[in-house]
């Protein structure tokens, strides 16, 4: 029985993550939902903190935390008339359809986590300096994400202007 | 001068002699947390004091002056009487919700007050991407004002909510430009080298011009992400009774109160680090004897000092401006800051590529 | 884009004068009377209603003659006077003051009993400590004892209170 802090954490993050993700699907209030599911990422970015890359940790925090979850948190507010109604049971089907979608993303993945040959880091150990961050964004040779970035603010500008259509249809 | 280093380090020094490296671990962060919470009321304390008398005194008033000299223990008293009331359990209200709320809120603030560098070598979290992790740790915030309005089921509370969200969502824009203008001068992201950077003067002197509409961009978006001043649509007292803390009593308002309070130190704390340079004594390259003066005022000093100067200028907007209305509100951040803003960073980025900036 | 510009110009313009009046006031002397403190030098304004009195002369005389018009306008009752009938050496019948009653605690200060008063005997002073532990102690007797109707009307004359 050996177990370094770092372990420590680590398993008490995945234990949050496991508990709040289960807690999210299963709660019947929408709002807690939503609550848990910030659990579960506030726990993401711990983790991201804990392998040292505090920028992607920031990114969850500010994206995620700070951005989707007021999304989701104004959207059932200003669309649903009973955000405080508890939701009714699901069907029976739905419930067998969702567990076995579940079950096969879950084997997909475990699959995919060992079989993967995973290499060494091509980092050195220490915090990702920004910098590099940067360059890997904005560089268009091997390893570098011009191309993605770029189309992903595309696909971002589509989307507010589709959202502005559907809201100026009265 | 004095680097505070030294004393954090033989504190290491100690506890790693007495107990293994894990347990030394565990050790401190259980005193650096104490000593942030610490820190943290008290300067909560302090605030709400300060805050009462410089309200007076723009009133013609002279503020509290009864507890203590010169009023000195009034928000101690507020304290105590603030620890002793009971908390009211609200009827059919989402009692987990409504409790978890206000820690989000604390949380969010303590988490960013842990990123403000107060000295030399005192500073508790140094991210490589500090200054970005600050921001996204006060965004964290919102949920916890989103929730405590929509937990308290009541309508006012639920506007209040509503609208701090939007305030804080569109005017987080604001302050990120304004910060990243700065970070296009300074190169880094880290609080600790953007305070090593202005060595040889203040970044706000360095950048002259967009530096300083960058400035003036942060303390206006900075007010109104504090839902102060005259950005305190969320709390209204005259229209919403106190927005989204109506239903709120005992310690959980207190949090709420605190909270607010040292947002205010934070975004002061940010302005202070971002354009007069943190702890960084006022250095004038050239002139060696001054700066030699200058270096014997402990930095901790120079700190505090400049944070009270930004609180007072925040303090004087929330007591000279009348409230904005919400579509004045939404006007100014998206048609006058978003634009100037854009335009400021388009300025900086010329000014630092043909090296303009001193 | 002329008027954006010029209207943020004149905004940003009127806010700083806005500030700067501010930061005047904030440095103005400050207005607050620290009472119990500055109770020795604290002066209140002669506008000020704080008690109705009846005014006296030197010689403990006063210029009620019970004609009872104060009472009758008074809006709340406070006011009640006893009176008598008394006959004077010249055999003519007199009515005489016995005891102006002066309910304290329920006089709203309009001041009908003051403009209203034939002989203007009758007065508002600034005094304001008026605390007491029970309402009974709230219900003055205005005229002095052994005070007597003055010859000739009192008014102008010294204002004792």
């Amino acid at each position: 029985m050996n177990i370094s802090i770092q372990e420590t954490v680590f398993f008490a993050l995945a234990a949050v993550i496991g508990l709040f993700s289960i807690l999210t699907v299963t709660t019947k209030r929408l709002l807690r939902s939503a609550t848990y599911l910030l659990f579960v990422l506030f726990a993401t970015a711990g983790i991201y903190f804990q392998l040292d890359y505090a920028f992607l940790g920031a990114v969850q925090l500010t994206i995620y935390a700070g951005g989707i979850i007021i999304l989701y948190v104004f959207s059932i507010l200003l669309t649903n008339q009973q955000a405080d109604e508890k939701l009714e049971r699901l069907k029976n089907s739905k419930v067998l359809a969702g567990a076995v979608a579940a079950v096969a993303g879950a084997g997909i993945t475990l699959f995919l986590l060992l079989a993967h040959p995973f290499g060494p880091s091509r980092l050195a150990s220490g915090e990702v300096p920004v910098k590099a961050v940067g360059t890997a964004l904005m560089g268009t040779s091997k390893y570098q994400y011009l191309l993605p970035f770029e189309v992903i603010s595309i696909l971002l500008l589509a989307c507010i202007i589709g959202g502005i259509m559907i809201a100026r249809k009265r | 001068m004095f680097d505070f280093s030294i004393i954090t380090r033989w504190i290491d020094q100690l506890l790693r002699g007495v107990m293994p490296d894990a347990a030394a671990t565990v050790v401190e962060c259980v005193l650096i947390g104490l000593a942030l919470l610490l820190g943290y009321a008290v300067i909560a304390l302090a605030l709400i004091y300060v805050e009462r008398k410089v309200c007076a005194w723009f009133q013609c008033r002279l503020g509290p002056n009864r507890v203590g000299p010169f009023g000195l223990l009034q928000s101690v008293a507020d304290m105590i009487k603030m620890l002793i009331k009971e908390i009211i359990e609200i009827k059919h209200v989402d009692k987990f919700l409504f409790g978890l709320a206000p820690y989000i809120v604390i949380i969010a603030s303590v988490t960013a007050f842990a990123c403000l560098p107060f000295g030399r070598g005192l500073q508790v979290l140094d991210f490589n991407v500090g200054i970005f992790f600050l921001i996204a740790v006060s965004s964290i915030g919102i949920v916890g004002i989103l929730l405590a309005g929509w937990a308290s089921n009541n309508k006012y509370s639920l506007i209040g909510a509503m609208r701090s969200g939007a305030q804080m969502i569109s005017y987080e824009l604001s302050i990120g430009l304004s910060i990243l203008t700065m970070v296009v001068l300074s190169g880094t992201l880290q609080v600790s080298g953007i305070v090593e950077g202005q060595v040889d003067g203040w970044y706000l002197f360095k950048g002259h011009l967009p530096a300083v509409i960058a400035f003036v961009v942060y303390l206006v978006a900075g007010t109104a992400e504090t839902n102060r001043g005259p950005f305190d649509l969320p709390e209204a007292d005259s229209e919403l009774t106190a927005g989204y803390h109506t239903e709120y009593s005992g310690m959980h308002f207190g949090f709420f109160y605190l909270a607010e309070y040292l947002n205010m130190f934070i975004v002061a704390g940010v302005a202070a680090t971002l354009f007069l340079g943190g702890w960084m004594p006022l250095h004038v390259p050239g002139w060696a004897g001054f700066n030699e003066v200058m270096d014997y005022i402990p930095s901790i000093a120079w700190f505090f000092g400049k944070v009270g100067v930004m609180i007072f200028v925040i303090m004087w907007f929330k007591w000279t401006f009348p409230r904005l209305r919400i579509d004045q509100l939404l006007r100014l951040e998206w048609k006058y800051l978003l634009p100037i803003n854009l335009l400021n960073l388009l300025l900086m980025v010329i000014v630092v590529v043909y090296k303009l900036h001193f | 884009m002329k008027n954006y510009i010029v209207h943020f110009i004149r905004g940003l313009w009127s806010l700083l004068v806005g500030m700067y009046t501010t930061l005047r006031v904030f440095f103005r002397k400050k207005t607050t009377e620290r009472y119990p403190e500055n109770r020795k030098q604290l002066v209140m304004f002669d506008r000020f209603r704080g008690e109705l009195v009846l005014l006296h002369d030197e010689q403990n005389h006063h210029g009620c003659i019970a004609c009872g018009i104060c009472e009758t306008n008074c809006p709340n009752g406070t006011i009640r006077l006893t009176s008598e009938m008394v006959t004077d050496e010249a055999g003519k019948k007199k009515k005489v003051l016995v005891e102006y009653q002066y309910d304290h605690g329920s006089c709203i200060f309009c001041q009908l009993c003051v403009r209203t008063c034939p002989q203007r005997t009758l007065a508002f002073i600034p005094t304001f400590e008026h605390a007491v532990f029970t309402r009974e102690k709230l219900v003055h007797k205005l005229n002095r004892e052994g005070s007597s109707v003055a010859p000739k009307p009192v008014a102008g004359s010294s204002i004792t209170a």
